[in-house]
């Protein structure tokens, strides 16, 4: 062997070496290896009624504190604010009429914003627009109010969020944070929620994702106050001890696009109340 | 959160006379314990509600006294003999000298 094709053959065994390591990294990075369920819906509420019985379904048609929130809402939606001297039922009809059916197709891709647009900002921007008013704060008492009177006009209607055109880019992102491993513990949002769903994690059973946002925003009793599926995104990202992000931030709203299409043509039920 | 002392007691929607029917009631209040501490290291204030009354008519029917151990937003149901036509007063009284109440009317057919 002379030492031309020797060194050759090095060459092309390094190069080899070098595309062999590269390559099935790459593939990971552009591919989300899916996860099966562990367990079909209807399983995980028999384990769920088998634990915890079904004193929360009767907590929340008998007692549920965020109906307070409600009637605060229907107040709000009819009273006046801003600069041009008009109130939600203005344009939306008294209690909302012209509303019914509208939380259903949220959150959606809106050209403006070149992004997901959720129900919560929609109110913001009509808020602003139309009102002349100031955005409502996040999360803010009032802020939740009116959405959950708005949200509960749609209630009984079936989710029909729309992941096609637009959208679709974004709804990738979500998923792909869904299954991004993040933080000290390195978990992923699917780990807990798809692969080992309806196992126990020390004493709360891990829920499947199927009826994670039809029913925000709800009272949660660990909260001890009502809030948002973006605050509850943040409550799991946090306690994954990964760096959270703000309220309605990108990756945020995308997520929930993602879980808003898991959970399509479940009916909406707001307030909801949970654990 | 609504505010505090907000109250909304339920009643079934068709009370028939001398029926035992259940009543709901919830009020919002943080019932905090004094055991906690907030970000700075300092104990926050013991708030809690006490002492609960139940009036039917002008005859006090049933009193609780409640602890630090009752969750936050407490809410309760108890049984009533409907047997007058008369209102139900649920007075709640918390340590810090608050008195939040609410009654609604029972009209038993």
């Amino acid at each position: 062997m002379s030492r031309g094709t020797l060194s050759r053959l090095i060459m092309f065994l390094l190069i080899a070496c070098v595309i062999s390591v590269i390559a099935p990294q790459n593939s990971v990075a552009e591919e989300i290896k899916e996860y099966t369920p562990n367990v079909s819906p209807e399983e995980y509420e028999k384990r769920y009624n088998k634990a915890f019985g079904e004193f929360t379904k009767k907590m929340a048609e008998e007692g549920n504190p965020a109906d307070m929130l409600l009637d605060e809402g229907k107040e709000l939606f009819h009273k006046v604010d801003g600069t041009q001297g008009r109130s939600c039922a203005s344009c939306h009809g008294q209690n909302g009429e012209k509303l019914k059916g509208a939380a259903t197709t949220y959150p959606k891709y809106d050209p403006g914003l070149k992004g997901i647009k959720t129900f919560a900002m929609q109110i913001n921007i009509c808020r602003e627009k139309h009102m002349g008013a100031k955005p409502l704060k996040y999360d803010s008492p009032e802020q939740l109010a009116l959405e959950i009177y708005t949200k509960s006009l749609s209630n009984g209607m079936p989710i029909n969020v729309s992941i096609d055109g637009p959208a679709r880019p974004f709804y990738e992102a979500g998923k792909k944070f869904y299954y991004t491993r993040m933080g000290q513990w390195n978990f992923s949002c699917a780990l807990c929620h798809i692969k080992y769903a309806g196992h126990m994690l020390r004493v709360n059973l891990l829920s499947v994702n199927r009826n994670h946002a039809d029913h925000w925003p709800s009272y949660r009793l660990e909260w001890a106050g009502t809030g948002s599926l973006q605050k509850r995104i943040q409550g799991c990202v946090k306690n994954m001890r990964a760096k959270t992000s703000e309220l309605h931030s990108e990756e945020y709203r995308n997520v929930e696009l993602y879980l808003t299409h898991q959970s399509n043509g479940l009916p909406i039920q707001v307030p909801g109340l949970r654990m | 959160m609504a505010e505090v002392g907000k109250i909304r007691i339920k009643l079934p929607q068709s009370i028939k006379k001398g029926e035992v029917i259940p009543v709901r009631a919830l009020i919002i209040h943080p019932m905090e314990t004094g055991l906690r501490k907030d970000k700075d290291g300092k104990p926050i204030p013991a708030y809690y509600i006490n002492d609960v009354k139940v009036y039917y008519g002008d005859e006090l029917i049933t009193s609780m006294e409640w602890t630090i151990a009752v969750s936050a937003d407490p809410f309760m149901t108890f049984y009533v003999k409907a047997d007058k036509a008369a209102p139900l007063k649920i007075v709640y009284k918390d340590n810090k000298g608050g008195i939040f109440e609410e009654s609604v009317q029972i009209n038993p057919q």
